[in-house]
């Protein structure tokens, strides 16, 4: 299926879903961020990070413990 | 030369050595505002009674009358900032945020606000409420967001210091385009009391823009309430990473970073070595993906359906399609943001600082930001952000420093990062480049500044 298509479906749904309004422009942006975006979510998601456990409330002002 | 033509430190040196009236300095930089700002749109707003007010109290400190601008980002006593915007998401007022207060303690004088491009979205600055800020190296061209206002106000020499805020390269962006130094400080390292997302944020920080590393130091002292002491970087490790970060990037922007680099290893007697450092390009979308989710508590249908007809189309429909993305993806985000720190502290034993280029074009056109690189025309968000969203990712400090110009004109730069903390070697390094380059890019004035100094 073309991303466009995936678009057009994924967003309108997921807007209804949620209760929110779109208008035409509205609809033109989030097509296009999809179909920026969305490649690249799905990547992600495709990574195997099973064995990276976040960490719990890292301070990002430091380095992190080292095991 | 007026005196507002010198440096951040030297304006403060002048004054404090009384070769400088800072009355006449806080009255020559609003007067340059009015002349020079139409064509940069970079301050959106003066206020020349509460400017005088706060010399009239400013205390002997390090920026003892120097004016300086802050972003519209975060509330002054006499006004809630806008953040670009039509509206904001939360209820904003007048108050005393943290960098006002570091400001004022250090004997600073605030002469204006500063543009932004709208929410803090882009890495462009040509979208704002109140106009796009433009660039003083060509003004068709874009400043560089989201702290547009701040670069473009030093980069035209209105102020020689800015504050800006980087969440995802909102300092270095803008910083890149106009020729500055700019620094995005570890994080939680600068003052960041008021900022609206201070209590949520965990990429957003405060920090300078400057024309170069020495002044960025003094206004980071300010923003850290601590005097950051230079040093020499000698023997500096430098590491380099073959990626797209490097390598997916405008052949002179390029071929200018590498020169930069070889200058700076030769001015340190250090080493440049290769290090490895896998899925940077995940680690820039799990920062939009962080940054971007982080504000979203209390933000409900409803209020997405009330969002005002003023507010940018991009930004309405980005602020909606927020509220699709997948929780899954949030946790892969935060997963990856564990692996890139440990990665980036293992690659911190083996080097000192990791250097690529701060964006891989030159800045685009106002009208059309789209940049040119190897792999084709991509946007320039799209193609800034994999450079820079580590740093906010994983807390580490980051600065920009210009190393060059391009074959139109317009500037090119080097992003140098270090270890968590490490915020002073990266002056040091950026300090030691300059004597590489004998200060020929940061001393380098854009042709707008340039022509008005001599009309002057």
């Amino acid at each position: 299926m073309e991303e466009s298509n995936r678009a057009d479906d994924f967003v309108p749904a997921g807007l209804a879903s949620l209760g929110i309004e779109a208008d035409e422009v509205d609809l033109a942006v989030m097509g296009a961020t999809h179909q920026l975006f969305w490649p690249a979510i799905r990547d992600l998601l495709a990574l195997d990070l099973g064995e990276v456990a976040p960490e719990r409330c890292p301070d990002l002002s430091r380095a992190p413990e080292r095991a | 030369m007026s005196a507002l033509d010198l440096t951040l430190r030297g304006q403060a040196a002048a004054i404090a050595a009384g070769d400088a009236d800072p009355g006449e300095l806080l009255e020559a930089a609003l007067a340059r505002i009015e002349q020079r700002n139409p064509a940069v749109n970079a301050i959106v707003e003066t206020f020349p009674e509460h400017s005088r007010a706060m010399l009239a109290a400013a205390p002997a400190g390090p920026l003892h009358g120097v004016p300086v601008v802050i972003k519209d980002e975060w509330p002054l006593p006499w006004r809630a900032q806008r953040f670009g915007a039509a509206e904001m998401f939360k209820p904003t007022a007048p108050g005393e945020s943290g960098p006002f207060r570091a400001l004022r303690d250090a004997g600073a004088v605030i002469v204006g606000v500063a543009n932004m491009h709208e929410l803090g979205s882009s890495s462009t600055g040509n979208v704002s409420v109140y106009g796009p800020a433009r660039n003083p190296w060509n003004t068709e061209r874009c400043p560089g967001g989201s702290s547009s206002g701040p670069a473009a106000a030093v980069a035209a020499r209105l102020v020689a210091g800015a504050v800006g805020a980087d969440g995802i390269g909102s300092i270095r962006f803008p910083a890149a385009y106009c020729g500055l130094t700019g620094l995005k400080p570890t994080f939680s390292r600068s003052a960041m009391a008021g900022h609206h997302m201070a209590a949520i944020s965990t990429t957003i920080v405060s920090g300078p823009l400057c024309a170069d590393a020495a002044d960025c130091r003094l206004l980071a002292s300010a923003l850290f309430a601590e005097a950051l002491a230079p040093g020499d970087a000698a023997g500096l490790r430098i590491g380099v990473v073959r990626d797209t970060v490097s390598e997916d990037v405008a052949p002179e922007v390029r071929e200018a970073c590498e020169a930069a680099i070889e200058a700076l290893r030769a001015e340190t007697g250090g080493e440049v070595r290769e290090i490895e450092l896998a899925d940077i390009e995940p680690a820039a979308l799990a920062t939009v993906l962080i940054a971007n989710t982080e504000g979203l508590g209390g933000v409900s249908p409803e209020r997405l359906n009330q969002l005002s007809p003023d507010l940018g189309p991009i930004n309405r429909g980005f602020l909606k399609y927020r509220m699709l993305l997948p929780a899954a993806a949030s946790v892969q985000a935060y997963r990856i943001r564990t692996l890139m720190r440990h990665r980036l502290a293992a690659a911190f034993d083996e080097v000192d600082v990791i250097a690529w280029p701060t964006v891989p074009a030159v800045a685009p056109p106002l009208e059309a930001p789209v940049v040119e690189i190897p792999s084709g025309m991509l946007t320039a968000d799209q193609a800034n952000v994999r450079g820079a969203g580590l740093a906010n990712l994983t807390g580490i400090p980051s600065a920009s420093v210009p190393v060059g110009l391009s074959s139109d004109q317009m500037p090119i730069a080097l992003q140098l990062q270090a270890a968590w903390g490490r915020d002073e070697l990266l002056l040091d390094a950026a300090e030691a480049l300059e004597r590489a380059n004998g200060r020929r890019w940061v001393d380098a004035l854009a042709p707008l500044a340039q022509a008005e100094a001599t009309e002057a």
